[in-house]
């Protein structure tokens, strides 16, 4: 098994010629390219300065320096180069590559094929053969990158230009027109999203690709503040529903209910012993939730809020009636 | 030259340290060396018996090749005892030129999956900073794409992605989706793969004596991975093994031949009427600016599903019993309105 200690040797060999090819690298820097925290790194670079090669004479041992916040690595010329790739790091850009490559965003035989082909030269003949075999027993599914949408997008994103939108607000049941920075494309559920500063709400929206009616570009170049601001995790992690959202509370024959559980990880769920399960969550626009309970039929029962109940009761007689 | 330390570091040095030391010992070496020569190196002040000090070596050297960094034992007719060192041509990663194009392609693959908690999120990423360490920084124009899914056990998806790779049995407790006790499962894995933003395994399931999906969503704690003879293969995966045609057997299979529906959109959203349920065909702009586009479905619950989810923008206008199915349910929610 692949354990802690492997994991940490590898970054650890990887780390001495990183900062050994550099004029000094900032502590920050360092802890977000091989994804640790301050106090780990510091554990790191200690253990380095313990470690050398024989007689482990003092001069003979690695050894750091910290100044003004940049960390130095001094000796160590046996480490001056990276190690080669882990087969877990082949595979990894294997997953990714052909995720990529089977949704359309790069296309077969263009850059990422010929980058992959030249990682896999790097592999020993027996290693390639276990690459290509367990490679081809992962897969991740997303949706078609495709259209006329995509190319205004692409250019958008590359040459960061501002984007102006017709977009269908899901949660708030509306069409709306607005112009926003874009900044990156982002995968989530299969579906793809365009992440980006709205200018008009002054803050990160994700946008659905597919709720996009129309897009333009604009001239307007996207401000450097945002760009250099912009970290993904947290951009699209501050989609919390904040003190405004409404509680809601549903009940469902128990199946139907698990299953919008495993769709929903923030709902809360608890089982009931005639085999129904209550489901919580929080939301701040309930327009969505109202559209999106009238699959269920008579699996299932909303206890509230009111306002849920009377959205989901217009929305469900209004097209009745259009099916009458 | 120095003297020696009365107290030499190696005295309390921990694993990674020594595997460490003996990394850049065996790699600096210009001649292979013996076990006894490390003896009084790497493996100095370790106060065990000269047997346990072999066996700790011997473990070393498998941890080692667990990072792929290879040792080899090198035979001399002159000497009885083996030399070991480590191929500096195998260690060190080769100078590779990449186009700026392929480095581009290289980043952005890179940056698919960082920070999304799935354990090929740090190799993908530390993969291409030893790759892009001989030209320092790739262009600063690459366009940012970004899988955002994090499962909600990381260590879960990287037990099952472990057990894979090393063809190790799993076991664990799985309720079915269609069933409400959990059952103990002892399956062997054959593939692993996401759809719709959440992950599955398939394998060889024990208990089923078949091939069967399993959603880790659905998995009570924990998988136990077989931990017997860790490092030999527990089954082998049937030659011809395909994920995708493995995946493509999971599908709803259509219960009933493929039927042919209508279906108005209002035109506010007409734009998505392609975005899904169905294959999409002939479409017919009303003289209102309602759209009438026809599907081939082949899930008719899977389409009713999808078409109430425009709401009041979207009609089926025919068959009339995929209508049916949409009235029912519309009807079955004002009931459960009525009752509390």
């Amino acid at each position: 098994m692949k354990g802690k200690v492997s994991e940490r040797l590898n970054r650890l060999l990887l780390m001495v010629p990183f900062l050994a090819s550099r004029e000094g690298v900032s502590v920050t820097e360092l802890c977000k390219e091989f994804g640790i925290t301050e106090e780990v790194l510091m554990q790191d670079l200690e253990t380095l300065r313990l470690c050398g090669v024989p007689d482990y004479t003092p001069d003979a041992l690695m050894d750091y320096i910290v100044e003004g916040g940049r960390v130095r690595m001094l000796m160590a010329d046996y480490f001056n180069r990276p190690l080669n790739l882990t087969g877990e790091e082949a595979l990894s850009l294997f997953v990714a590559g052909s995720a990529l490559i089977r949704s359309g965003v790069f296309q077969k035989e263009g850059a990422l094929d010929s980058a992959l082909s030249k990682i896999e030269m790097l592999l020993s003949e027996e290693k390639k053969v276990e690459l290509e075999d367990v490679a081809s027993r992962i897969d991740v599914e997303m949706r078609a990158y495709e259209g006329t949408l995509r190319e205004i997008i692409d250019e958008g994103l590359e040459k960061g230009r501002n984007l102006q939108l017709d977009y269908y607000t899901f949660s708030r049941d509306e069409m709306t027109h607005r112009e926003v920075e874009p900044l990156s494309l982002i995968c989530s559920q299969g579906f793809w999203y365009l992440l980006a500063w709205c200018r008009s709400c002054e803050d990160y929206r994700l946008f659905r690709l597919d709720r996009i009616s129309s897009v333009k570009l604009t001239d307007h170049p996207v401000e450097d503040r945002i760009r250099e601001s912009f970290d993904v995790p947290r951009a699209v992690g501050e989609y919390s529903p904040g003190r405004k959202a409404h509680n809601v509370k549903l009940r469902f024959a128990g199946r139907r209910g698990r299953r919008i559980v495993e769709e929903w990880p923030a709902a809360q769920l608890t089982e009931n012993p005639d085999g129904s399960v209550l489901v919580e969550l929080r939301t701040r626009n309930l327009a969505w939730l109202a559209t999106y309970l009238l699959r269920f039929g008579d699996g299932v029962k909303i206890e509230g809020p009111k306002e849920l109940k009377k959205m989901v009761e217009q929305k469900a007689s209004e097209l009745l009636e259009a099916y009458k | 030259m120095n003297p020696p330390h009365d107290d030499p570091p190696t005295a309390s040095v921990d694993k990674i340290e020594r595997l460490i030391n003996l990394t850049a010992c065996l790699l600096e070496t210009r001649k292979p060396l013996t076990f006894d020569q490390l003896k009084q190196t790497v493996y100095r002040g370790q106060s065990r018996s000269e047997k346990a000090l072999k066996r700790m070596f011997e473990r070393d050297k498998e941890e080692l090749r667990d990072m792929d960094i290879e040792v080899d034992t090198v035979k001399n007719e002159y000497e009885e005892e083996p030399g070991y060192m480590i191929p500096r041509r195998k260690y060190y990663l080769p100078h590779l030129d990449f186009e700026p194009d392929e480095r581009v392609a290289l980043t952005m693959v890179s940056r698919l999956f960082l920070g999304s908690g799935t354990p090929f999120s740090m190799p993908a990423h530390l993969a291409v900073l030893k790759l892009a360490f001989a030209k320092q920084d790739v262009d600063e124009e690459v366009l940012h794409v970004h899988w955002v899914e994090s499962p909600r056990d990381g260590k879960l998806l990287g037990d099952i992605l472990d057990a894979l790779l090393r063809r190790k049995t799993v076991t664990f407790s799985y309720r079915a989706l269609a069933s409400d006790e959990p059952v103990t499962r002892e399956v062997e894995p054959y593939g692993l793969f996401n759809k719709m933003g959440a992950w599955y395994f398939i394998g060889l399931c024990r208990l089923r004596e078949d091939v069967r999906c399993f959603k880790l969503d659905r998995i009570i704690e924990d998988v136990h991975v077989n931990e017997k003879n860790p490092r030999t293969a527990d089954f082998e995966v049937p030659t011809g093994f395909d994920i995708h045609t493995a995946i493509d057997w999971e599908r709803p299979r259509s219960c009933s031949p493929q039927t042919k529906a209508k279906v108005v959109f209002t035109p506010r959203l007409a734009f998505a009427a392609s975005t899904g349920g169905a294959p999409a065909g002939l479409q017919k702009r009303r003289a209102d600016g309602s759209l009438e586009v026809t599907y081939q479905v082949a899930d008719p619950e899977e389409f009713v599903d999808w078409v109430l989810g425009f709401g009041t923008d979207a009609r089926i206008a025919s068959p009339a019993a995929l209508k049916e199915m949409a009235r029912v349910r519309l009807q079955g929610v004002l009931n459960g309105l009525g009752a509390r």
